[in-house]
């Protein structure tokens, strides 16, 4: 024991020569490490420790020499608390130590990357105190939350205030090349971000350490001020941060002290970052919660201070105790009865009371000055918990009318001037206080009927939106392309569904109504309208004024019919009903537009041709163009399909389908084909005929099966040609099956 | 002893002209740190010491550990020089410096709108003793600024300013020249700030968030609101003794109780430790002092 007091006087006498001169530090530190070290008695860890945290903190020791000494203090570190210390003082200090070690020792790794072992070691202690924080003395937490502080604000970027002078730079994540062989900054800025939700977390908990919260909000400001990527994280959790909230009561002279500090100290934190930055973007926020902070301490600590606490609900629901005294605080709910049914009026807004005798008997016989003899000490002797909801139970149904008034109102404005959308005027519906009765009873029969169409409006006016500045030509057309590719969209969209109620669809047969069921064909049919039928009147008339503009407005309708031919060749098979329907839109629009056009040269009586561009030959021959080559022998039940269901048999059409004859395989599919138009579609019956007697002639292949067909609807084209080649006479009964093998649809 | 402070040199200037701690230190630094001199009398500036001091002589061999306090006021002459003096004149004999947070050191002249103003840490209190002496003797007699000048200039050189102050910075010289309470405030730093005024604790706690907190040390800042006169000052710095005594104690029985004994052999509100008692301190303080509204936070130096 003496002999411990000359080593402290010894040790004292040691420190005070450095303290003279900073120079001596070095030869001190290492002279007193193995004195002081893990295992010696607790009163020199104490000077040591605390010796310790005083040079590693000094202003007057270069950061150089700090750097040289830090490896051995930090071994010493390391041995003192896997001891594991007990002593709160050495704690306390070698936490300090530790919080002002750490951006020497990351300092001095980032520019040695070498010193793996210093490195380790550092980590070692921060991960030791790390994870003994929660479980230290409080005077120790304390320190620790200061060590968090630092190796956020270390393992944060920061400012690189000049690039050419690195040495200059304040210690951060920033001076890290991104190269380094030891700290990997994804890693460390991770690390930090955990670390800076823990310091933050005290601002979280429940019932909240004034001490931890005040050392916490203290050192917040440098981190503030120097890392710009978390300063408004922590702001905003700062700000969020209510002392009231974190304390229960009742409220002691103690918990009242540690509130108030709470209060001051984050006013202080704000009130030192408004001062630092005028233009910050929180400083609006940042004094709304100053204020806040100031009102809240009024109403609640002061007022505490002289009432009795009042009881906070407990947040488990389960503290039955409280519970219990909660509801015997709660005073006597009044019965408030609706309001009375039908117009309101002021005498049933204010009537709280059930009794019919009561609520009848009129106030104003009674002589004013016997009123204010009752009402005076009426209102002395009301309980005022009863007077307060009876107010409010009024300004409910009173809010509710208004409501309900503003509502009405406007539905009257919208049916009276349906015309008035041009007027942008805000001009909210405002029920002023003194409405006069009358106008209450006035409005109210409509309020009904109008009530249920919309019960959602609320009561400002209507909205206008101002008319979109006018679209030049070009965009009038992109828009109108993305418009078409959206409807195109909604098309493969609809197939991709399962389409559920198809079957119940098609039964509706001649009473559809086109586009009425919102499936797929609707869109189809939305489409091929658009097509057809939108531009028409507006396309040239064919003379060709202006090729630039003519091929202009063309755009939409023919891009639409471009998409539309693509679409349906994309899979004939499948989208044949949608290539059927789109051409005898177009087939239609032709006669429509013949017919006005000829209507229009009736009436101007001019000799001149009228021109309407026809499209659906055109389209027609396209789109069979682009079916023929995919053709196969077996899909006569398509080609059928197609060639029975378009408006109109064409010359063309007819050329198309025989040239099918070219391919032996499908010369079957072209006779039989022409076969059922000849048979079943009686317009185009004869030219059929001739186009199969032309395949009859041309390919050989074609003569069995076009000659049962000829045989019978023209057997003298046969005869002509059979003299010659006296082949295969077409025999009745063989007609007979062939015209039985043919499709049904 | 006094005459120690009529020097009108600055305030921190090198410890080379005073004797008594030099010699030592010149001797010590020629030998080697590995076997440090030979243990003079503990307290070892004897010729600067008081009647105070010789109480920590008594009982250096036990344990002298205590808190090392700070009070600061606006102009660090009325209220804060009187805690200084209670503090640092107490049985304890606190290690205690003080400042002032004002921007200048302003003090009553002959009406309100002529106040004397001197600049911090270049002006004595000695030369403003005897400015004003010179100006209007009777004045400055009646109106005890004279009282508190002299009083003043024998606990320290001049005011100092909060703002200029650089914690962690050996005050050695401070010690050498004999300055009150300098004994144990060596290495610059202070467990306690206690400020007399709400618009002081304010600047104190603004200053140390911008000062960084790069010592990573707590320091427990109180404010204990004194009007700024001689009566109220006096009372005042009652309190603050009575409130810096309750302190220490506090952590002297958390030195005590986890020193050797270990952590476990406390007991009741002994156990909890000394940051922890100190909002509970305070508020038993303040029920005895109520018209002394106080202020508490943990700060960092």
């Amino acid at each position: 024991m003496a002999q411990t007091a000359v080593q402290l006087n010894q040790l004292n006498a040691a420190r005070n020569l450095v303290l003279g001169d900073a120079a001596l530090y070095p030869q001190i530190v290492n002279g007193i490490l193995p004195i002081v070290g893990a295992n010696s008695r607790v009163e020199l860890r104490r000077w040591g420790a605390e010796f310790m945290a005083e040079t590693f903190s000094s202003p007057v020791l270069s950061v150089s020499l700090k750097e040289q000494l830090a490896p051995n203090v930090l071994q010493t570190i390391q041995d003192t608390l896997a001891l594991p210390e007990t002593d709160i003082a050495v704690l306390q200090a070698l936490v300090q130590t530790a919080a002002s070690l750490y951006p020497l020792v990351f300092r001095h790794i980032v520019n040695h990357p070498g010193d793996n072992k210093s490195w380790e070691t550092m980590t070692m202690i921060k991960e030791d105190i790390l994870r003994k924080m929660d479980s230290f003395p409080c005077p120790v937490k304390i320190c620790c939350v200061k060590f968090l502080q630092r190796v956020v604000q270390v393992q944060t970027p920061g400012l690189i205030s000049d690039p050419r002078r690195p040495e200059q730079n304040e210690t951060s994540l920033a001076i890290v090349p991104r190269t380094h062989p030891v700290l990997k900054i994804s890693y460390l800025e991770a690390e930090a971000s955990g670390l800076l939700d823990r310091l933050l977390g005290v601002f979280q908990e429940e019932l909240c350490d004034a001490l931890i919260v005040n050392a916490t909000l203290n050192c917040l400001s440098p981190l503030i001020r120097t890392r710009q990527s978390i300063a408004n994280k922590i702001i905003n959790t700062v700000l969020e941060f209510f002392p009231t909230r974190h304390v229960r009561p009742p409220f002691t002279p103690t918990v009242r002290v540690n509130v108030k500090s709470m209060e001051r100290t984050a006013r202080a934190l704000l009130v030192n970052i408004i001062k630092k930055n005028q233009n910050h973007p929180y400083v609006g926020k940042m004094q709304i919660y100053i204020e806040r902070l100031m009102q809240a301490r009024l109403e609640e600590v002061e007022d505490a201070s002289r009432k009795r606490a009042f009881p906070i609900e407990p947040t488990d629901g389960l503290d039955t105790a409280k519970r219990a005294r909660l509801d015997a605080l709660a005073p006597p709910l009044m019965k408030i009865p609706p309001m009375a049914p039908g117009p309101p009026s002021y005498e049933k807004l204010f009537t709280l009371t059930e009794d019919a005798a009561l609520s009848s008997f009129d106030v104003t016989q009674l002589p004013i000055d016997l009123v204010v003899k009752i009402t005076l000490p009426l209102l002395q002797r009301v309980n005022p918990s009863m007077l307060t909801q009876a107010i409010d139970a009024v300004r409910n149904r009173y809010e509710s009318i208004t409501k309900e008034q503003n509502l009405q109102r406007q539905q009257q404005q919208i049916a009276t001037s349906p015309d008035d959308d041009e007027d942008d005027d805000y001009e909210p519906d405002y029920e002023p206080m003194d409405v006069a009765e009358g106008a209450v009873d006035e409005r109210t029969p409509a309020a009904h009927e109008v009530a249920d169409l919309q019960p959602d409006l609320v009561s400002l006016g209507p909205f206008v939106l101002p008319q979109p500045p006018p679209l030049s030509e070009e965009e009038a057309a992109d828009v109108g392309r993305s418009a078409v590719a959206r409807v195109f969209s909604m098309i493969t969209l609809n197939e991709t569904a399962p389409a559920t109620n198809k079957g119940k669809t098609q039964q509706l047969g001649f009473s559809r109504l086109a586009g009425s069921t919102f499936d797929r064909d609707a869109w189809a049919v939305l489409l091929t309208r658009l097509a057809t039928r939108a531009p028409a009147g507006l396309e040239p008339s064919g003379k060709g004024e202006s090729a630039v503009a003519s091929r202009r407005q063309t755009t939409i309708s023919d891009s639409i019919r471009e998409t539309l031919y693509r679409h349906v060749l994309e899979d004939f098979r499948g989208r044949l009903n949608i290539g059927i329907g789109w051409l005898n839109e177009e087939w239609y629009n032709d006669r429509v537009q013949m017919k006005a056009a000829a209507a229009r040269r009736d009436e101007s009586g001019e000799e001149e041709e009228p021109v309407v561009p026809l499209h659906y030959d055109r389209w027609a021959t396209r789109l069979l163009d682009g079916i023929l080559p995919y053709l196969d022998s077996r899909d006569i039940k398509v080609t059928v399909r197609f060639l029975s269901e378009v408006p109109e048999i064409t010359i063309p059409i007819t050329q198309r389908i025989a040239s099918l004859a070219k391919d032996p395989e499908r010369v079957n599919l072209c006779v039989q084909a022409l076969m059922y138009l000849i048979m079943f579609r009686p317009p185009a019956r004869e030219l059929c005929l001739d186009t199969l007697e032309h395949v009859y002639h041309t390919y050989e292949e074609s003569r069995p099966a076009a000659g049962k067909v000829l045989a019978k609807w023209r057997p003298q084209a046969i005869q002509a040609t059979d003299e010659p080649s006296n082949g295969s006479s077409a025999q009745p009964a063989d007609t007979q099956t062939a015209v039985s093998q043919e499709p049904s649809t | 002893m006094s005459s120690n402070f009529t020097s009108t040199t600055t305030l921190f200037h090198p410890p080379t002209t005073t004797m008594a701690y030099d010699p030592r230190l010149v001797k010590s630094g020629s030998t080697t740190p590995q076997t440090p001199p030979p243990p003079p009398p503990p307290p070892d500036s004897a010729p600067t010491m008081s009647e105070t001091t010789d109480t920590i002589q008594n009982e250096a061999p036990k344990d002298s550990w205590k808190l090392k306090f700070c009070t600061v006021c606006a102009s660090n002459n009325n209220r804060s020089m009187e805690a200084h003096l209670r503090l640092s004149g107490a049985a304890a004999a606190f290690p205690v410096i003080s400042f002032g947070t004002g921007s200048l050191v302003r003090l009553p002249g002959p009406t309100i709108t002529q106040p004397n103003v001197y600049s911090f840490n270049t002006t004595s209190y000695n030369q403003m003793y005897e400015e004003l002496h010179d100006k209007d003797e009777r004045l400055y007699r009646t109106n005890g600024i004279l009282n508190m000048l002299d009083r003043n200039r024998n606990l320290k050189w001049g005011p100092e300013r909060f703002q200029d102050w650089i914690p962690g910075l050996p005050r050695v010289e401070h010690v050498s020249k004999g300055d009150k309470g300098s004994l144990g405030t060596e290495a610059g730093v202070v467990d306690v700030i206690i400020t007399c005024e709400e618009r002081c604790w304010d600047a104190v706690v603004d200053d140390l968030m911008n000062k960084g907190n790069t010592l990573n040390r707590p320091v427990h800042v109180f404010n204990v609101d004194i009007r700024d006169n001689h009566e109220e000052a006096l009372v005042g710095g009652n309190a603050i003794l009575d409130l810096a005594n309750r302190l220490n104690e506090s952590a002297i029985a958390q030195r005590d109780l986890h020193g050797p004994g270990g952590w476990e052999n406390g007991t009741g509100a002994a156990r909890l430790s000394f940051d922890e008692s100190v909002p509970e301190i305070l508020a038993d303080w303040q029920e005895k002092y109520p018209n002394l509204p106080a202020l508490w936070t943990l700060a960092w130096l």
